[in-house]
């Protein structure tokens, strides 16, 4: 078998991990100046200001259209988190009152008892550093 | 022509050979990867202890016959979903746990929704984490309980276990967990306070979208996304390999908006002011000092960490004012340390001779 050294498959993989070691070194570098900061910042509250705008547009839009507005879509979905929430509880209910019928470590049924001691009984060192 | 040096003829047409069927293979996995979906994650078998806007409390099901006097409560970094910890079966820190004899919960997150922008460090702090240890006593029926932090969930965890400090946490674990912030390098260049307007950014959009936290993470290896799609292709056809990326991938692009004000505290009082770091942080008016923190702690750090880089890390044991403190350093990196084949050697036996002495 070749070895690894003029294995054409195994000099590939070598060469992308080095690519990709060199350009996140390179990448590092270049992000670590207060010019790229200054740059992706500019941008990115340019953006943040244009989807505020975006977003205050759709609603007047949305209104006009008579659809359901984010702020009614919202609120819809909180009433139905709710009632998840609702049926959770309930779940839980019935589980615990059919604990007798559970299978063991299943909720509501009775629980191990806590007794368990690590292997070896030797007390916490504590060890410091 | 000749063959390059150590390159043995004989063996040529065998590894084309070879070749030919990976790249056979590659095709009909191919088509198979885009046609199904991944590996079910977060299965172990949990019920919802309670669930309050973006916080859900979990509880796993009992795997072993007895377990620890001492329940454990996990608090998931809020970037990210807490199934990291629940991969698959085998694979699984949670299904260790259980089976190692723990009674274990978890502090979950979903992402908030547009009215929970107002969320501030206090709501997670003096609310969320309190209110889940309390639910944690009273199911277990148990005064004490040990709090295992992972990445931004240990600087959640300590900031807690800072201002509760003669409450009932009785062990805390940080994994990779960040205290002086200025060591985030480009976190810490991307927020830079002369060109990163916090407010704007918050006051436009409500919730930082999880796009833009995700692209601050992929941004720390800009190259590293690209490789590991091309270094999936040459292993799509193997299963294994291609299990474990779905896995990784699919929870490392999985990540959760940030509530805005929680955002707003982040930035000007960890990234900006560092007062974790400089003995500064209040919350809600609490002091939130790290020498007030006494019960036995470990925190486990990567070495090769590209988010939390050992330098933002290593002061934390010393500030601690905990007589009983461990830190181990362990190879891999920010995931790999806690979720994989890595872990499952290093970290989680750690882990398990050091919490189970303390949890009798």
């Amino acid at each position: 078998m070749a070895d690894k050294g003029s294995d054409p498959v195994a000099l590939w993989q070598k060469m992308i991990g080095e690519m990709e070691k060199g350009f996140n070194a390179f990448a590092s570098q270049a992000m670590s100046s207060p010019e790229f900061s200054k740059a992706m910042n500019q941008a990115g509250g340019a953006t943040a200001g244009a989807q505020k705008q975006f977003g205050e547009f759709m609603e007047k839009y949305l209104l006009g259209m008579n659809l359901p507005s984010r702020a009614q879509m919202i609120g819809m979905a909180e009433r139905l988190q709710n009632i998840e929430n609702q049926l959770n509880e309930i779940k839980a209910m019935l589980q615990q009152m059919n604990a007798g019928n559970s299978p063991p470590g299943y909720a509501g049924a009775p629980r191990p008892p806590r007794t368990k001691r690590p292997p070896s009984a030797q007390p916490a060192s504590g060890e410091q550093k | 022509m000749n063959a390059p040096a150590g390159l043995d003829l004989a063996d040529i047409p065998e590894r084309i050979q070879a070749e030919v069927q990976r790249a056979i293979q590659r095709s009909i996995k191919g088509v198979e990867y885009f046609s199904t979906s991944g590996p079910t994650l977060g299965s172990t078998p949990k019920d919802i202890l309670h669930s309050r806007g973006t916080m859900n409390l979990y509880h796993y099901r009992a795997l072993a016959d007895e377990v620890y006097r001492v329940p454990v409560l996990i608090v998931m970094a809020t970037t990210n979903r807490g199934y990291i910890l629940d991969m698959v079966p085998g694979q699984s820190f949670i299904e260790f746990l259980l089976k190692r004899g723990y009674d274990v919960y978890m502090l979950d997150w979903t992402a908030p929704r547009p009215e929970e922008k107002s969320l501030r460090m206090e709501d997670y702090v003096l609310d969320f984490i309190p209110d889940c240890v309390r639910r944690v006593r009273d199911d277990s029926g148990e005064p004490d309980v040990s709090v295992i932090g992972y990445c931004f969930g240990g600087v959640l965890s300590l900031l807690y276990g800072s201002i509760f400090n003669d409450g009932p946490m009785k062990n805390l674990i940080c994994f990779t967990t960040p205290i002086d912030f200025r060591e985030l390098k480009l976190f810490s260049n991307f927020s830079d306070r002369r060109y990163f307007d916090v407010d704007r950014l918050v006051d436009s959009v409500g919730n930082v979208p999880p796009e833009m936290i995700l692209s601050s993470f992929e941004m720390l290896r800009p190259a590293s996304r690209t490789v590991s799609q091309i270094q999936l292709w040459e292993n799509i056809w193997n299963d294994e390999f291609v299990k474990s990326y779905r896995m990784f991938d699919r929870w490392a692009t999985d990540t959760l908006p940030l509530a805005g004000e929680y955002f707003r505290a982040i930035t000007k009082d960890l990234m900006w002011d560092n007062k974790l770091f400089n003995d500064s942080m209040t919350v809600g008016g609490h002091k939130a000092q790290l020498a007030d923190i006494t019960v036995p702690i470990l925190h486990a750090v990567a070495e090769h960490d590209h988010i939390v880089p050992y330098e933002a890390a290593k002061h934390l044991i010393a500030k601690i004012g905990s007589q009983d403190k461990e830190e181990v350093m362990l190879k891999g990196g920010h995931v790999s340390l806690v979720a994989g084949a890595n872990a499952i050697k290093r970290l989680w036996p750690k882990l398990d001779s050091w919490l189970g002495g303390r949890s009798i």
